[in-house]
Parts: structure tokens; C-alpha cells; sequence
């Protein structure tokens, strides 16, 4: 104890000489002004300091609050309503992240080169996280249901319609025919879709495209079931489908790399998309790359939807974000989601006129022709049963949800042929 | 909004690339409902070359077509046999000694400085 107080001593007689010294020289200087001085440096440092908090700044941004209430209200609909979790919780952290009023100039903000989220956001600039989520997709994605009956992929091609018809809305309210294409996008229901088109037309729109697409496809469980009640008639819903063929292991092999051939000939533009899909859903059905699809489905495209998450999130700066253009996306996001749904029922009763007796088609299944997958087929399912408890959708409900995302990344490619 | 002053740039746009992808996911139907003829058909003449008449082809394969609902109900039933093999154990209940070998790493003793300790 003795030991420990006599160094004790000895280390602050040394620390307290330094500024006994100091002292005399400020006292040499200019006598009683030390003090003054002192006070100086501690004022002007804590003034300094409250210009860096994000109190002082926030009276430059006061519209970054409205952002960070949105942040917060992503995060609760997905912790309080299971509203699409896995996205909305990184996008809503990333809205929260992307507003807090900060001084700019010290590549900190997610738009200031050279910023750590500035380099995150490259992957989105650049367009390069959408394929790799199209890569976990493709090994996550079983096509047998579509394999065993081809015919339901139209319904996928029917639900398009949203992307085009938003495309006019668009250029009707006055938008540019790049920015209009990318809005139309989000009526294919697809983020990443959305993100690497919009990353190409119009990347100044591509946070509120992003933001747009992912908050209706977290909707998805409640835009579509009126909409599917208001078109098809309570007999239609109540149509039991054949349960579909088994599928043989060739045929799980051929359909990606025939799909690749045929929709990459078709839509190069297209080609980060679909051919990461279809090499996805390769590495799955061959059978020999088991390690490999396990990292696609698994650990990478948990890492890049943490990424793309948080950065679309951080992407809706206040003073970037809160335009009247964002307003009208939104708005033409919510029509062209309703359009989608609206055009695969339609065109799902319009086929069931063509076919007979045990071919014939529920409806219902139109409604996952928009490609939020596996989310439109779950409502389907789940309105499938409320009208019959015994109607099993979801198997035939994945065919078109899955022809949906091949439609949605062609029009993408069609739509960055026409505009680019 | 008046859909009239959009340019016919646009409308082209829309009308032309709606029906390309339909048309792309037509041609995409048309040969996935050809390739399981095609693959038939192979199968087919591959048991024709081993001498087996296309009749008896006919007939095994009206035998061997077995609906996804079939197979869900054997999947589920090795599922849950497997399952259950787990619960079946050997009733043999050994008890191992743990040893607890000496190492001077983290001993208690190095921890206390004996030197003018106290007393």
C-alpha cells in the first residue's frame, strides 16, 4: 500500500509541474490574463463542439426530424406488424443514419465523397448489390411449381402491366422519359429491380423510387386483398386447381440455363439481373454446388440486404428527399402496385375463359403475378383459404410470383434499352 | 394528368415493351412445355433401343407417374421415421470421470503477490 501511494505521489507531482510551468510562462507573458485565455480556449472549444452536435445543425435541416420519424415508424411497422422485417429495419436504421444533422465538409454524410457511407453507397450508385440479391434469390427459388405448368408464366408477363401503365402516369405528370421509367419500375414490386434501374435512368429519384418499392412490397398484405375480392367473384375463388406434376431433376437443370439463353438473347440489358438469377438457381438445382448456393442464399444475400438496407435508408436526406417529386412516386408507386394486381386477376379470368374443366385456373393466383416474392403468394394463399378452408394456393400461387421476377427484370432490361 | 399530351415516343414505349415481354414469356412457355416431350421422347427411344416395345413404355409409364402429392406423403413419412429414430436410444447410462489436470495457467497462486503481504 505504502509502494502504491508513494508512486501515486510521484506520478501527479509530475503531471502538476507541467502546468505550474506552463503558469509561469502565461504569467511572465501577460500576468493575470492566463485565466482569461483559459476561459477563452474552454469557451471557444465547447462552441466548436456544439456546432458539430447534430442539435446545433438541425436548426439548418429542421425537415431531417420528419425523416427520422419515418425511420422510426419503418422500425416499429416492422418489429410491431412483421411488415417485411429483414428490409425495413435496416432502410428505417438507414433513414435515421442518413438524418442526422451533421456539419458537412468532415465525409461523414452518405453524399460526401470519400465517406465510409459514401463508399457503401457505391454498391447502389453503381448498381451492383441488385444482382448479387438476384443471385440469393435464384438459389433460394424453387421454379418446380412454374416447371410443371409453363402456362402460368403469362400471369407473370399480365402483372407487367403496372410498370407501363406507371411509366405513362409518370411521363403524363410531367417527368422526364428516363425518370419515368424508372418510377414505372416500381410496379413491378421488385426492389432490387427498382434500385438497378433507377441507379441507371435516374439516380437522383433512386431513394424515393427505392423507398417507394420497398414500403408497397411490405404492403403487399394489405393493397392486394380488396382489390382481389372487388374482381373475382366468390365462385371463381372457390376453384380447386390440380395438384402440379412432379418435376425431374433434368428438367430443374435445363430451366436455368434455358431461361438464361432465352431472356438474356432477348433483354441483354438486362443481363446483371437475370443472368444472376438463373446462375443462382444453377448453383442450386446441379446438385454439385451445394457450399456455393448455401453462401448465395444464405450469408451473402444477408450481407448485401444489410448493405443495400442501409444505404437506400441513409440515400433520403431530408433536403434530397422531400420534394414534391417524392410525393407524386409515391403515389404513382401506390397506383401501379394497384394496376400490377389488377392486371394479373384480370388476365387470370380472362384465361380461365379459354381453358376447361380440370385445367381451369383460381383466379386468385393473377395476384402474384407482381414479383414481391414470396409475399403476393402468401396473400394469395391466405385469401384462397378464407374463401375455401380446404384450397391450397401457394404451390400454384409461386409459379406466376416467380415468372413475375424473370417479367419485371426483362421490362427493366426493355425499358434501359429504350431510355439509355 | 392528360395521357393525350404524352408523346407517341412514350406510348411506343409502353405498348412495345409490355408485348415484348410477353412475348419473351411465351417463347420461355413454349419451350418448357416442349422440353418434357423432348426429354419423354428420349426416354422412350432410349428403352425402344434396349428392345422393349413402346407399349410396355406406355404402360410403365402410366405405373410410374406418382402425383406431388404421393411423394409429399412418403417425404413426410421418412421425415417423421427419421425423425423419430432419435427418441430410440441405448438406455446405457455412463458416467465419466472428468480429470482436472493440473496447469499453472490462471492458478490461483500467481495471482497474489506474496511479497510484504500483510499480516
Amino acid at each position: 500500500m505504502k509502494r502504491f501511494i508513494t508512486l501515486f505521489g510521484v506520478l501527479s507531482l509530475l503531471f502538476s509541474l507541467q502546468f505550474i510551468g506552463g503558469g509561469f510562462e502565461a504569467f511572465a507573458a501577460g500576468g493575470a490574463g492566463a485565466g482569461d485565455t483559459f476561459l477563452e480556449h474552454a469557451s471557444k472549444g465547447l462552441e466548436t463542439f456544439w456546432k458539430f452536435t447534430g442539435f446545433y445543425n438541425l436548426m439548418d435541416n429542421p425537415a431531417n426530424l420528419i425523416m427520422i420519424g419515418v425511420g422510426l415508424f419503418f422500425i416499429f411497422l416492422a418489429i410491431k406488424y412483421d411488415y417485411e422485417p429483414l428490409l425495413l429495419v435496416p432502410i428505417g436504421t438507414g433513414v435515421i443514419l442518413g438524418n442526422i444533422p451533421f456539419m458537412e465538409g468532415y465525409k461523414i454524410g452518405l453524399y460526401e465523397e470519400g465517406s465510409v457511407l459514401n463508399y457503401l453507397y457505391f454498391g447502389v450508385q453503381q448498381g451492383i448489390y441488385p444482382p448479387l440479391i438476384f443471385l440469393g434469390i435464384g438459389a433460394m427459388t424453387d421454379f418446380s411449381s412454374l416447371i410443371s405448368n409453363p402456362k402460368l408464366m403469362i400471369l407473370g408477363a399480365a402483372a407487367q402491366v403496372g410498370i407501363f401503365a406507371t411509366f405513362l402516369g409518370a411521363s403524363a405528370l410531367g417527368f422526364t422519359p428516363q425518370e419515368a421509367g424508372a418510377i414505372g419500375i416500381i410496379g413491378g414490386a421488385d426492389g432490387p429491380t427498382a434500385i438497378f434501374l433507377s441507379s441507371k435512368l435516374a439516380p437522383s429519384l433512386m431513394g424515393a423510387i427505392a423507398i417507394a418499392a420497398y414500403s408497397y412490397m411490405a404492403l403487399v398484405p394489405v393493397i392486394q386483398p380488396p382489390i382481389m375480392r372487388l374482381i373475382i367473384p366468390k365462385r371463381e375463388r372457390l376453384i380447386k386447381m390440380k395438384p402440379p406434376r412432379a418435376v425431374s431433376k433434368v428438367e430443374k437443370i435445363m430451366f436455368p440455363i434455358i431461361g438464361l439463353l432465352l431472356t438474356t438473347f432477348i433483354s441483354p440489358s438486362a443481363l446483371p439481373l437475370l443472368g444472376m438469377l438463373f446462375f443462382g438457381n444453377l448453383l442450386k438445382e446441379s446438385g454439385v454446388t451445394e457450399r456455393l448456393a448455401d453462401t448465395a442464399r444464405n450469408a451473402m444475400i444477408n450481407i448485401v440486404t444489410i448493405l443495400l438496407g442501409i444505404t437506400v435508408g441513409a440515400s433520403t436526406q431530408a433536403d434530397y428527399f422531400l420534394t414534391t417529386d417524392s410525393l407524386k412516386i409515391f403515389g404513382l408507386g401506390a397506383v401501379s402496385f394497384m394496376v400490377a394486381t389488377a392486371g394479373g386477376l384480370f388476365f387470370a379470368r380472362l384465361m380461365n375463359t379459354f381453358l376447361k374443366g380440370d385445367n381451369k385456373i383460381n383466379p386468385l393466383i393473377g395476384a402474384a403475378g407482381v414479383s414481391a416474392v414470396p409475399d403476393s403468394a402468401r396473400v394469395v394463399q391466405h385469401e384462397g383459404l378464407k374463401s375455401d378452408p380446404n384450397n391450397h394456393l401457394l404451390m400454384h400461387a409461386m409459379a406466376p410470383n416467380v415468372s413475375g421476377v424473370i417479367g419485371s427484370a426483362v421490362a427493366a432490361g426493355i425499358l434501359l434499352s429504350f431510355l439509355m | 394528368m392528360n395521357l393525350l399530351l404524352v408523346d407517341s415516343m412514350t406510348w411506343t414505349i409502353t405498348v412495345l415493351g409490355w408485348f415484348i415481354v410477353f412475348v419473351a414469356l411465351v417463347f420461355l412457355i413454349g419451350v418448357f412445355l416442349t422440353v418434357p416431350k423432348l426429354l419423354n421422347w428420349g426416354i422412350k427411344r432410349s428403352l425402344r433401343k434396349k428392345n422393349k416395345s413402346t407399349e410396355k413404355v406406355e404402360q410403365a409409364d402410366d405405373t410410374v407417374v406418382i402425383t406431388g402429392e404421393t411423394n409429399a406423403a412418403i417425404a413426410m413419412a421418412l421425415h417423421m421415421y427419421f425423425n423419430e429414430q432419435h427418441d430410440e436410444e441405448s438406455n446405457v447410462i455412463t458416467i465419466k470421470e472428468v480429470k482436472k489436470r493440473y496447469s499453472p495457467w490462471s492458478s490461483k497462486v500467481y495471482n497474489f503477490n506474496n511479497v510484504n503481504f500483510p499480516r
